[in-house]
């Protein structure tokens, strides 16, 4: 007797995000079953990485986040073309930290006037990221959603304390919103709740169930998002149904694996650059198996190592 | 159901309502038939807003300042001091009035408010005979032919003609006996107290004194105390009844009721244990809820116009560790992996010897308990509540500082406890409080205005709000869009009814100058919601873990036994709205008020009740939630308005569409 493979059937499947304008446009998520499973379903978007920027980089930075952006790095529009033309990146995130109130403290209309900069120079979609003061958060990315209307950009991270006017000003002006929650399944359920209440339909929402890199608590992260996909397939919770994104260079390059050199701790090994393109590019993939559709990384080597294991896994 | 006796029809929407008891009042009746009148004072008739128009029937209404003799003629009443005493039809003012093209789903919807039943016949076939009792004795005086000994002549005559056999006498009152006898020239009344252990003489009184045999009952709460007075010798008189129900009034002479003094060691059980691990803490402990029985026993002898030296029994129910410092048992192991009780049944005590203020004749028996967070109030509850006699699947749910669930039938019974906090007893909350005269008890809110519809307890200017009422006030705001699902204010509403304050936003449910004297305005906070969620959260999934572990969902329930301080009224709808209690058919619920105190009257009245409370005790199996991962998750997935598991709500789903 021929031998057949048992498959999964699941009732749910994964809603679908599209950010960006025109031909430029990306959808991610749709898939019907869980991660690489496509003897089970169906996934018909493949994962992207979007390659951060920043306005202003924290000069602790290892010189493997450094290096490969020397010329741009002072220069946030000039990366992001850096990023598109010389590395392929698919699409951009855009961090911005000098509107800390605790760094520079740069006003809204700094940010959306960057963003709209970088809208004109490059040909990805982009993604546009707060600097995680809640407040500021709200008040930054409600004015970079009003004057690049219909751009369809992903802003974010909305999170309880400021959902209201990010989701807002996304549903007004055309955008698209990033839900961010404690690392919680019923947390991310409430927060697309939330969202969805105010009349943002849920393929303009993403979750961001909180990224832990490797070592530091990865674990976490993974459990999470592998039940909200059950959830989403298997149980078919429609509240639940949002693709989902993780935050992964900021976290991995602040690690201590790879911010330490040899001489300062000899049992890490000589190739600094190395551990840290690994650190980066292991983390990415355990979200990846965990059911992730969309990462934003930062170096250069470990986006490419990451890709390729994207295409050879979807092969 | 009762047949009704009077109907009252609210117009202009030709909303009519059944009503059941006579002279009620008519605000409450118009909250019942989902009829919105503003009243902003609680009843008490000081706002003049609930004005309405007579059109048909004669009511009881009170002249008021509020309403001019020319408007009284057209039939203008005030609701909230107007008695339905007739059929009536009740015109609604337009400055009351709800705009049909906003009219809410749930408004004109028959509401289901349970009132917390006293006594009741949950439990079927209670004999009465009460574990104390007195008989009056004639003794033949002693004679050289017979000259048995004093105690001798006495437990030989109680055998001959009451046949009770196996008395023990207490030794303090043999001092009291060859006196005593002689002096009442052998005509004296005996109390005898029956425990599991046999029967224990223990008073004897000059001449016939069986009319004067009380019992106190008191609930020790982690947060509240509450005790009753019963009039034993009503039950002795009725010992021929069959129905319990029929001794109510007779049985119970007063209530009483004060907040747990051991608060300000602590409000939760945890941090009262670690204080009485320090220096003399458990000996303060003890001697602070000694003080509050005291004040109680005092309160209550003094309300039902009685003497001390006619009480003949106290019962007391209360979580282990109440118990625990009730009886001055080191508590310390109670929190301690495993988490062992010192006993679970307590043998009885003298009163004297703990310090309370009752003659030295009187026993203390105390609930037995089943574990270390499962105590002998849950016992009690669980006899007063009858689920132990039922073939049907109840779930009985006593909402306290713990929320302490039993799930069961007559064959089997399991039960478990989570920390719910003393929120809706009114614990933790900026204006909250137990569910006492001037509690704001019944909230409605205008979709339109945003402006209450307010009902207090007794009618009086609010003081504050009590459990029901903070249940009936969050569900309203939810529906009425003022806070979003997540208890969160909606900030853009314009109405000067929510606020920024110091501690945050707020709604303002009763304005200064509507509140009783001294009282600020009244506020519900966005962190007294988050309380109440964290509350209903943690009770919502702990029953649902309950029933999991048993292979149960809510839906199998044949029915839902709730029982706590919220206060006298509980609305299921709201109570639904808000996720505390599950979706399921609302004739499924019944509501008794304190569940303890229930079972501590069927103990009192009936000495059979007790071997069932020892049985009650012994087969109850406990699961802990402390290390259960899956109560975790279900308390977090009920940290929302109603539920995060919004399948698991599809009517109020419906409602906040």
């Amino acid at each position: 007797m021929a031998f057949s493979a048992q498959t999964e059937k699941y009732s749910g499947k994964m809603g679908t995000l599209t950010f960006g304008s025109g031909d430029q446009a990306l959808t991610v998520g749709g898939q019907a079953a869980m991660p690489f499973g496509s003897f089970d379903g169906e996934l018909p978007n493949k994962a992207v990485i979007a390659m951060e920027v920043y306005d202003v980089v924290n000069p602790e930075w290892p010189a493997a986040v450094v290096d490969p952006f020397k010329d741009v790095i002072n220069d946030p529009v000039a990366w992001a073309k850096k990023n598109v033309e010389e590395y392929g990146a698919k699409a951009i995130c855009l961090q911005l930290t000098a509107t800390d109130p605790n760094g520079e403290n740069k006003d809204a209309a700094y940010a959306a006037d960057l963003v709209a900069k970088m809208l004109d120079a490059i040909s990805v979609p982009l993604l546009v990221w707060g600097c995680g003061a809640v407040e500021k958060d709200a008040e930054v990315l409600a004015k970079v959603c009003e004057v690049n209307e219909g751009k369809n950009l992903l802003v974010g991270p909305a999170v309880e304390e400021n959902y209201k006017k990010i989701a807002a000003a996304a549903l007004g002006y055309g955008h698209a919103v990033v839900s961010q929650s404690p690392i919680d399944v019923n947390m991310a359920k409430q927060m697309n709740i939330l969202i969805s209440n105010l009349g943002l339909p849920m393929d303009k929402i993403i979750m961001e169930p909180s990224t832990a890199a490797l070592g530091y608590g990865v674990e976490y992260s993974y459990s999470v998002m592998e039940r909200i996909s059950l959830a989403a397939l298997a149980q078919n919770d429609e509240k639940m149904q949002c693709p989902m994104i993780n935050d992964i260079g900021k976290e991995c390059w602040k690690a201590r694996e790879v911010m330490l050199s040899e001489k300062e701790e000899p049992g890490f090994g000589p190739d600094q650059e190395k551990r840290g393109v690994l650190w980066e590019a292991i983390t990415a993939l355990d979200m990846l198996i965990a059911g992730s559709n969309l990462l934003i990384m930062r170096n250069p080597k470990a986006v490419k190592l990451v890709e390729e294991c994207i295409e050879e896994l979807t092969a | 159901m009762p047949n009704p006796i009077h109907q009252v029809t609210f117009q202009p929407n030709n909303q009519t309502v059944d009503v059941f008891r006579h002279g009620e009042n008519l605000l409450r009746v118009a909250i019942a038939a989902g009829v919105h009148i503003n009243a902003s004072c609680g009843g008490n008739g000081g706002c003049g807003k609930c004005r309405v128009i007579i059109d048909q029937g004669q009511p009881e209404s009170e002249k008021s300042a509020k309403i001019s003799p020319e408007e009284w003629d057209k039939g203008y009443r005030l609701a909230c001091t107007t008695k339905v005493v007739d059929d009536l039809t009740v015109t609604i003012p337009p400055e009351s009035r709800i705009d049909n093209s906003v009219l809410r789903k749930d408004l004109g919807q028959k509401q289901h408010t349970l009132m917390a039943r006293d006594l009741n016949s949950l439990v079927q076939g209670v004999k009465i005979n009460p574990a104390v009792f007195k008989y009056y004795i004639e003794l033949p005086a002693p004679t050289l032919d017979d000259n048995l000994s004093d105690l001798g002549r006495l437990t030989r005559e109680l055998k001959n003609e009451h046949q009770l056999e196996n008395i023990s006498a207490d030794y303090f009152l043999l001092r009291r006996l060859p006196r005593l006898l002689r002096d009442a020239k052998w005509q004296v009344t005996v109390t005898i107290v029956y425990n599991p252990k046999g029967l224990k003489l223990i008073d004897i009184e000059a001449g016939d004194t069986r009319d004067k045999n009380y019992s106190i009952i008191i609930d020790i709460g982690t947060t509240t105390v509450q005790g009753q007075l019963l009039n034993l010798n009503a039950s002795h008189q009725a010992e021929e009844r069959s129905v319990i129900d029929d001794l109510e009034s007779e049985l119970l002479v007063a209530s009483d009721a004060k907040y747990n003094s051991q608060v300000r060691f602590g409000e939760d059980v945890i941090t009262r244990i670690v204080y009485s691990q320090k220096g003399n803490g458990l000996n303060e402990l003890h001697r602070e809820i000694i003080k509050d029985l005291n004040e109680i026993i005092d309160n209550l002898v003094n309300k039902g116009g009685i003497e001390k030296d006619q009480i003949s029994h106290l019962v007391v129910a209360a979580n282990t560790t109440m118990t625990q410092f009730f009886l001055e048992i080191d508590p310390k192991y109670l929190r301690e992996d495993p988490y062992v009780p010192t006993a679970n049944f307590f043998p009885p005590v003298r009163a004297i010897d703990l310090g309370l203020k009752l003659p030295d004749y009187v026993h203390v028996y105390t609930f037995p308990a089943v574990a270390s967070y499962v105590g002998g109030d849950i016992v009690a509850g669980t006899l007063g509540s009858g689920i132990f006699q039922r073939e049907e699947l109840t779930l009985f749910l006593d909402v306290g500082t713990n929320g302490e669930l039993v799930l069961g039938n007559c064959d089997w019974l399991v039960c478990t406890s989570c920390s719910a906090g003393p929120a809706f007893e009114g614990g933790g909350l900026k204006y909250g409080m137990r569910a006492t005269t001037g509690a704001i008890e019944q909230v409605r809110i205008n979709p339109q205005t945003y402006e209450p519809m307010l009902l207090t307890i007794g009618k009086e200017k609010p003081l504050g709000i009590c459990g029901s009422g903070v249940i009936d006030a969050i569900a309203e705001m939810l529906l009425v869009g003022l806070i979003e699902p997540n208890g969160k204010f909606n900030q853009e509403l314009n109405t000067d009814r929510v606020r920024k304050s110091e501690t945050g936003w707020e709604y303002v449910v009763a304005k200064a100058d509507q509140s009783a004297e001294g009282i600020d305005d009244i506020t519900i906070t966005e962190g007294d919601i988050d309380n109440i969620i964290r509350t209903k959260g943690a009770i919502y999934a702990a029953c649902k873990i309950l029933l999991e572990s048993v292979g149960l969902t809510f839906a199998e329930l044949d029915s839902f036994v709730i029982a706590g301080g919220f206060g006298k009224y509980i609305n299921l709808e709201r109570a639904i709205t808000i996720g505390l209690l599950p979706e399921i058919d609302v004739e499924k619920f019944m509501f008794v008020g304190n569940g303890a105190l229930l079972g501590e009257r069927l103990v009192s009245v009936s000495r059979e009740m007790m071997g069932e409370a020892q049985n009650i005790a012994a087969m109850m199996t406990n699961i802990e939630l402390a290390n259960n991962m899956k109560f975790m998750d279900e308390y977090v997935a009920a940290q929302f308005l109603p539920h995060t598991d919004t399948n698991a709500f599809p009517k109020t789903m419906e409602m906040l569409k």
